[in-house]
């Protein structure tokens, strides 16, 4: 998942958050007083010099919504443009002989403009606003050319004048650049101010992950705006100075090239700097003006010199610099191990976050429904959380747990029923505005701001809260509530000694507390927490159960979890759901002894299947395929923590496990997709892991995924061709899948060949998508859920012919249908949390009901 | 009298629409690949240009037309393996940042190589003139390339929804690791259809060099209108964008003959209006990573 939207820096180079309060200060002001004095050895003059206080204006603005913000604008140059043509206008027809004035007057209309433009422009994100960018600045060029009634056209508008302000003659260079070198040392003091500001440090959040910063409350489209506003009021008053330093505007301000020199600027300065843009502007008019003396094609190095930069230094110039201190003077080692914490042991929540208990209902779901396309997530749903209790819910693999939980955090809306918080409809609401109202939830998937401090991390959604969030000007070191509130929650989390360090530095385990913090700092009345428990050791499951425990003596939480033996335990109530559907709710205790949940899980062992009888004796043969110590990570979690098995040709493995336990990533770590990072995978002997999935797939493998994979718009025939396409044809390790053997198991599909795959029922794309997958040369076959979702009728044909496979072809297979997966196999392999649990002889299971319950269930 | 004027007006309209859509299809083709959007696209139509004019200086207007684009692919190859694979996966806009400077450098080295003065390329003498049909006066040229862009459009369109390599490209599209599992590399796929829509920019360039103007700063210009008809058109969509094209080149060609100070600023207010109405273009396509 892309969080920001420019390349980030890696967690270790993050830079300051914000620049110290005064450096930026005392650099800039000495850099502008020394500059003139710089001009002469260069050969330049004070114009020049002026020139560039004025580019860096201009950059810095761009960098405003770039760097801070994370948004690309290609057509910057607009408000450059507007600013200057408004200021000649405004001279010229309004305040004739004045400076001052059409430079205000002309920002300020700039920033109204950029205000409805930015509404309007802002409503796409990324790739689109940026070719939106573009296609603003060609139209306001091409408007800026034409309508020469108003822009003067090609000629531009000229004769304006400068004026003299109070005893100073404007026309002297000297005292023009003292003018503009005053303004250019206000523009840093501002932007310096709003970089240490709530909003500056909101924006970052925005920027480097948008979704989270809405879930902490942040009105996110707003911020957007004001930083567009902003960026374009602060490039449009560097046009305005242009206008009367040049005494002239022409269309040369507002043309693309400009838009693109302006982002050079800033992407070669340093964007996530303070002062990058400024040095990117003198980068940038230094090569200008001296290799120019040489060569007429400075722009074509500094072209160059751009695309060296985006690909080798993201982080510009002051990147450079910093790499190289951090060389001569290495910073010091942020700690964040987690054995460099301070733990206190037992404190007591912290104080914001305490709230009169309340006994009745304070989260009402009623009937609620989602439907995906033509799937039925969630129907007809409907629970209760008290205000006293931890609420548990729990349920199989496609139960609709977490739709439900997303419908109940803003992240989607429902198609029908209504969910009330404390009597309040919430259904449908924003992310934001739900947090708002009291509810605040974790992530799953690691949705933290990875290039921020832990501390800042927690900061930000302390911030949300606070009526100083929009301030531009104050800074964030002087409020002291917010620090207090979250210095407190840091000490309770156990993070202590680790704050400083970048979030995505941590451990899983420690950003999974993270996480927790970030939803609790937003004092909810209701926690939503989405399977804290996932993909952590034994140790931190046991730390997180401890804070969630303590934090359900005071505040509501609900949880979706498949750890259920935790789970069972600290709960109060649970909710079990089941194909969407909410099965039963009750106590722990009742739950767990209720036959229909167990069913839900362990199958019913219902009417013996038939099935054709295995040879009697195993007979002696290499194993086709043998995994030792297999580990699998997505990102920092530990799914696949040492798997063995072994796997003899001909022969039919079940790999079996609750939700979470790693099946289908088993799967994928076998066939490629997801490589494992250590462990050794051998198919007859030859090693598969590091191998690219392709070529695991033409040594032998087919691999048929949950969901089947068919490819949209193709019939049956040509998503078989493409099953065919790469595949070994020869048939040099026994058996070959000719078309003909493949359509010979499934009679069906010759009829429909010429069938677009997606007309078909979904019995028979389960069986388009397994004989695509065995096709040439397959010896292993993978299958991934191949009964979900199928009619009964249909999963006997499909065992049938799954079953006439045995002893010519070996097969790993995973199916939540435990009836039809353990007569099916020879063998079962176990899966809980990443290692294997139980390995055995497939009949017992099948059979005997009490043993199925005892290693499955609880 | 003047619905004649106005009907050849948008027979006009229409060719400047092909000439778009060439451009914009190849566009689009390289972004459908890697989801990257080609900043540098206008940079391979100019080079087409170019290429053309130089080329038919010494071996005649047809050998130009039919051999820079065949270069121009090549160089698109070496563009592929080198710069753009390394940003299938990335943030786009790091893509976009690439070609964009990519596209600067390679309008700095037309000046330098061509000079900054605009080139005329002549037209084959036996192509000019006009042709009557009953009441509609049309130039010949432009007659000619209307039936080339319908032709190249049938290709592509054939080739992608009628031949197994389609197939592959677009179950790579659809489904990256399904195709994976089943043992296709899909790197070569993505190889060739870069290189087919890097092609197409740049026989547009060759094409509508006798009719356009040929200076170093031509592939910025037609990289915008590039892009506003792959916005208006949606950017996943193959009949969006066909759609897209002729739309914006008949509203282009018939307001400049009307109002002719407007006739690129008609474009961008077209593109802005739809945008508002349906935010995801005409085929209304969601591209989540792209949002």
């Amino acid at each position: 998942m892309r969080s920001s939207a420019l390349p980030s820096p890696k967690a270790a180079e993050v830079p300051p958050l914000a620049p110290s309060r005064v450096r930026p200060l005392l650099v800039g002001g000495a850099a502008l007083l020394l500059l003139p004095l710089a001009m002469g050895p260069l050969g330049l003059t004070l114009g020049n010099a002026a020139i560039l206080v004025i580019l860096a204006i201009a950059a810095s603005g761009l960098n405003v919504l770039v760097g801070w913000t994370g948004l690309v604008s290609f057509g910057h140059a607009t408000w450059f443009g507007l600013g200057a043509y408004g200021a000649a206008l405004l001279q010229r027809h309004l305040f004739g002989g004045r400076i001052l004035l059409p430079i205000v007057a002309s920002v300020l209309a700039a920033a109204a403009l950029a205000a409805v433009v930015g509404f309007l422009l802002l409503r796409r994100r990324g790739v689109y606003f940026s070719l939106m960018t573009l296609a603003l600045g060609a139209l306001t060029f091409t408007v800026a050319f034409r309508w020469t009634e108003v822009t003067g056209g090609e000629d531009g508008l000229g004769g304006l004048e400068r004026g003299a302000l109070g005893p100073l003659d404007l026309d002297e260079p000297l005292a023009w650049y003292l003018f503009v070198a005053a303004i250019g040392f206000l523009v840093l003091w501002f932007c310096l101010r709003l970089a240490r500001s709530p909003v500056g440090h909101v924006l970052v959040a925005i920027r480097e992950r948008q979704e989270r910063a809405a879930f902490q409350g942040y009105p996110v489209d707003r911020y957007r705006l004001l930083a567009f506003v902003l960026s374009a009021a602060i490039t449009a008053l560097a046009g305005a100075l242009s206008a009367f330093q040049h005494y002239l505007v022409t269309a040369e301000t507002v043309s693309v090239a400009f838009s693109g020199e302006l982002l050079a600027m800033v992407v070669i300065g340093g964007m996530h700097h303070l002062l990058g843009p400024a040095l990117g502007a003198v980068f940038y008019l230094l090569f200008r003006e001296l290799l120019s003396i040489w060569t007429g094609d400075w722009l074509l190095w500094f072209g160059l010199l751009f695309v060296a930069f985006v690909l080798l230094s993201p982080e510009g110039l002051v990147g450079i610099a910093r790499r190289l201190r951090a060389r001569l003077r290495p910073p010091p080692v942020l700690a964040a191990a987690m054995g460099a914490r301070r733990l206190h042991a037992g404190l007591p929540l912290p104080a914001f976050l305490r709230r009169p208990r309340r006994s009745g209902a304070i989260l009402e779901v009623e009937a609620v429904a989602k439907r995906f396309g033509g799937i039925r997530a969630v129907e007809g749903a409907s629970l209760e959380v008290r205000g006293d209790e931890i609420h548990a819910l729990i349920g199989p693999n496609g139960a609709g747990k977490t739709t439900l939980f997303n419908l109940i955090s803003g992240r989607l809306a429902p198609d029908a029923g209504s969910i009330r918080l404390e009597g309040r409809e919430i259904a449908g609401l924003s992310p934001h505005t739900t947090c708002r109202m009291g509810i605040a939830r974790s992530f799953q998937i690691t949705n933290l701001f990875p290039g921020l401090s832990v501390y800042e991390n927690l900061r930000l959604a302390v911030q949300a809260r606070h009526p100083a969030r929009f301030s531009l000007l104050r800074d964030v070191e002087d409020i002291a509530e917010i620090h207090e509130e979250t210095r407190a929650l840091v000490r309770w989390l156990g993070l202590e000694g680790i704050e400083g360090a970048a979030a995505g530095d941590l451990s899983y385990g420690g950003q999974r507390l993270v996480d927790l913090g970030i939803a609790l700092a937003s004092a909810p009345g209701l926690l939503l927490l989405d399977e804290p428990f996932a993909g952590l050791a034994a140790a931190e499951r046991e730390r997180i159960a401890g804070l969630v425990a303590e934090i359900g003596r005071t505040l509501p939480v609900l949880i979706v979890e498949h750890d259920l033996d935790r789970v069972l335990a600290l709960a109060d109530r649970v909710t079990v759901m089941n194909e969407g559907r909410v099965l039963v709710t009750g106590t722990p205790a009742a739950v767990r002894a209720d036959p229909r949940v167990q069913e839900v899980y362990t199958g019913t062992g219902g009417a013996p299947i038939r099935r054709r009888a295995a040879s009697a004796t195993p007979r002696e043969r290499p194993p086709l395929l043998q995994a030792r110590g297999v580990r699998t990570f997505y990102g920092n979690s530990l799914i696949l923590d040492g798997v063995e098995l072994e796997l003899g040709p001909g022969e039919i493995l079940a790999v079996l496990g609750r939700n979470g336990a790693g099946k289908s990533t088993l799967l994928k770590s076998l066939c490629g997709l997801v490589p494992a990072r250590e462990g050794s995978i051998r198919l007859a002997g030859r090693e598969l892991r590091g191998l690219p999935a392709a070529e695991i797939a033409r040594l032998g493998i087919g691999y048929v995924p949950q969901g089947r994979g068919l490819f949209a718009g193709m019939s049956v025939r040509h998503n078989l061709e493409l099953g065919r396409l790469a595949r070994p044809h020869e048939g040099r390790t026994g058996v070959v899948w000719s078309e003909r053997a493949v359509l010979d198991l499934f009679p069906r599909l010759r009829e429909r060949l010429d069938t677009p795959a997606d007309y078909l029922s979904g019995g028979e794309q389960q069986m388009v998508a397994i004989a695509r997958a065995l096709s040439g040369d397959v010896r292993l076959l993978l299958l991934d859920e191949p009964f979900e979702g199928l009619a009964p009728v249909v999963v006997e044909e499909l065992f049938g012919v799954l079953d006439s496979l045995r002893e010519r072809l070996s097969i790993l297979i995973v199916d939540h249908d435990l009836d039809h997966a353990l007569a099916l196999a020879d063998r079962v392999l176990v899966l809980e949390r990443g290692s294997v649990l139980h390995e055995g002889p497939a009949r017992p299971l099948l059979e005997d009901l009490e043993l199925r319950r005892r290693i499955l269930w609880l | 009298m003047e619905l004649v004027f106005l009907l050849e007006q948008v027979v006009n309209g229409l060719v400047l629409g092909g000439y778009y859509l060439l451009v914009a299809l190849g566009l689009a083709l390289v972004f459908s690949v890697g989801g990257v959007v080609n900043l540098a696209h206008g940079a391979f139509y100019a080079i087409g240009a170019y290429l053309a004019y130089t080329i038919a200086e010494r071996a005649g207007f047809a050998t130009g037309v039919l051999l820079s684009p065949v270069l121009v692919a090549l160089l698109g190859v070496l563009f592929e393996r080198t710069i753009l694979r390394r940003f299938y996966d990335a943030d786009p806009i790091q893509g976009l940042l690439v070609t964009f400077g990519l596209a600067m450098i390679v309008e700095q080295l037309l000046r330098r190589i061509w000079g900054a003065a605009p080139i005329p390329v002549a037209m084959p003498q036996a192509l000019k003139g006009a042709v009557l049909l009953g009441d509609f006066l049309f130039s010949r040229y432009r007659l000619l390339l209307l039936a080339i862009v319908a032709l190249v459009l049938a290709a592509v369109w054939l080739l992608l929804n009628r031949t197994a390599f389609g197939r592959v490209v677009r179950a790579g599209i659809d489904r990256p690791d399904m195709v994976a599992a089943l043992g296709i590399r899909l790197a070569p796929y993505r190889l060739a259809v870069v290189a087919l829509g890097v092609g197409l920019a740049a026989l547009a360039g060759a094409l509508f060099a006798p009719i356009a103007v040929v200076h170093p700063a031509m592939g910025e210009e037609i990289l915008t209108t590039a892009f506003v008809v792959v916005v208006i058109g949606g950017l996943g969509s193959f009949w969006g964008v066909v759609l897209a094209a002729l739309l914006v080149g008949v509203t282009r060609g018939v307001t400049i003959h009307f109002v002719p100070a407007a006739g690129e600023a008609a474009m961008y207010v077209l593109m802005f209006l739809v945008l508002l109405l349906r935010p995801r273009g005409l085929s209304g396509e969601r591209i989540g990573r792209f949002e």
